[in-house]
């Protein structure tokens, strides 16, 4: 026969102890859940600062390189040369135009000075041309009565009326010539264009001139720098990173279903890893408003690409959260370091 | 009577505790990792649970217990939460 085994089930005692256990661990094991849900927090945030990619918009080669990789400096200091010599060159260059442009402008006010006397020399033989021309005609007049009458021979009519006609055209051509002279004057509108280009290329080059000193744009970390003077550097070339210390952060990836709690400006409680036992404070300034999914891949003037599956389980998307730090600890800081965030909770928080 | 002792002192664990209040970020670096506090308070609950059984079976309540795997285990979890609301809850 078998024996019939008994279960401690029996005992009204063990029973409700049991009951009363299971029963507290349900409802505190609920408790901490929504009490979870309301304070999220993340261990796997990382210190982040903003960079500035240190390069001079012209090229050439490094000749003077005062900072060191790993050197703090501050705003404005002087972070490395270029040889300036080929800018002033171009600066001498521009200069040489300029001044070549301007006495241009002096050659082309003389040149209207003359044209304008050549023009009003002009005016002057059209009066000229006008009073001969009313004289042949007055001439004529008086001739013509006295020819037909025959007391003058019609011989000397004929050569004061031919007389009239070559003072008519000379005083034509006169009018002609005049204002050919007028619109021969012309301005210094092209000459002056002509400096005013000149006078921008020499700002320019001068501009130029300048860029060749490349000064730190603000407070923050020489990294990423491994040359020495020598180097030739094209325009625009990166020579080294500049981490920004003026304002440090931290990136939280947060899950979206714990989301709805945060909001801007939340104070947040803030662990460096590299000292793990010092609070910071800090808070919320924004939340990211994207993030690419690998879902689908909508790329660019095609179809969007949909792998096919079947899954059943879906990890929650996280979004980044931006705090900024309010104490900031320079020892405690590098860019990239591990960080625990309590959000809306911790020992900054109190 | 002195079997009583460890159940009554159950209600007051996490006052014990609250008075060496965790101070620090809940992750814990060992050898090189980090590893999450809900781990450090799992690790605590095991390790509870097993101290009350010899506990227990040493002062003779384990007798009066039924259904002892679900009342170990609710203590040994009721032991976790209360380290995790003292030392790295939301406070």
């Amino acid at each position: 026969m078998m024996q019939r085994v008994r279960i401690s089930g029996r005992k009204p005692l063990g029973m409700a102890i049991a009951a009363g256990c299971i029963g507290t661990a349900v409802v505190l094991s609920l408790y901490v859940a929504h009490r979870g849900n309301a304070y999220p927090g993340s261990d796997s945030a990382s210190i982040d600062a903003e960079l500035v990619h240190i390069a001079s918009t012209v090229g050439g080669r490094l000749t003077d390189l005062p900072v060191q990789v790993n050197q703090h400096v501050h705003k404005g200091d002087v972070l490395y040369r270029l040889d300036p010599e080929p800018y002033m060159l171009g600066v001498q260059q521009a200069q040489a135009n300029l001044d070549l442009a301007s006495a241009e402008v002096e050659n082309q006010k003389r040149l209207v000075g003359v044209k304008t006397a050549t023009a009003a020399a002009a005016r002057d033989q059209v009066t000229r041309a006008q009073t001969n021309r009313d004289l042949a005609a007055r001439t004529t007049g008086r001739l013509q009565p006295l020819a037909g009458k025959s007391y003058i021979p019609w011989q000397e009519y004929d050569q004061a009326r031919v007389a009239l006609r070559d003072a008519e055209v000379s005083l034509a051509q006169a009018r002609q010539q005049s204002a050919a002279a007028d619109m021969a004057v012309g301005d210094l509108k092209s000459a002056q264009a002509a400096q005013a280009a000149s006078q921008a290329m020499l700002d320019h080059a001068r501009y130029e001139l300048r860029q060749t000193v490349v000064t730190a744009p603000a407070d923050g970390y020489v990294t990423s720098l491994g040359v020495k003077p020598g180097e030739v550097l094209a325009p625009s070339q990166v020579l080294f990173t500049l981490i920004v210390d003026e304002a440090w952060y931290v990136t939280a990836t947060i899950r979206e279903i714990d989301l709805a709690p945060v909001h801007p400006g939340d104070c947040v409680t803030v662990y460096s890893m590299i000292d793990r036992h010092t609070p910071l404070r800090g808070h919320v300034e924004s939340i990211g408003w994207g993030v690419m999914s690998a879902d689908t891949t909508g790329l660019a003037r095609t179809l969007p690409l949909v792998p096919r599956q079947m899954d059943w389980v879906h990890v929650a998307q996280r979004f980044p959260v931006r705090i900024r730090l309010d104490d900031i600890r320079p020892a405690l800081l590098r860019m990239g370091a591990t960080a625990t965030v309590e959000i809306r909770y911790g020992a900054a928080c109190h | 009577m002195i079997s009583v002792r460890p159940l009554t002192t159950l209600p007051f664990f996490p006052l014990l505790l609250g008075g060496c209040a965790f101070r620090g970020a809940p992750s814990f670096p060992v050898v090189g990792a980090y590893f999450p506090a809900w781990m450090v308070c799992g690790l605590t609950g095991v390790a509870v649970s097993l101290g009350l059984r010899v506990v227990f079976v040493l002062t003779g309540v384990d007798a009066i217990l039924s259904f002892r795997l679900f009342t170990y285990v609710a203590l040994g979890v009721l032991a976790a939460l209360a380290v995790w609301l003292v030392a790295f809850g939301p406070g």
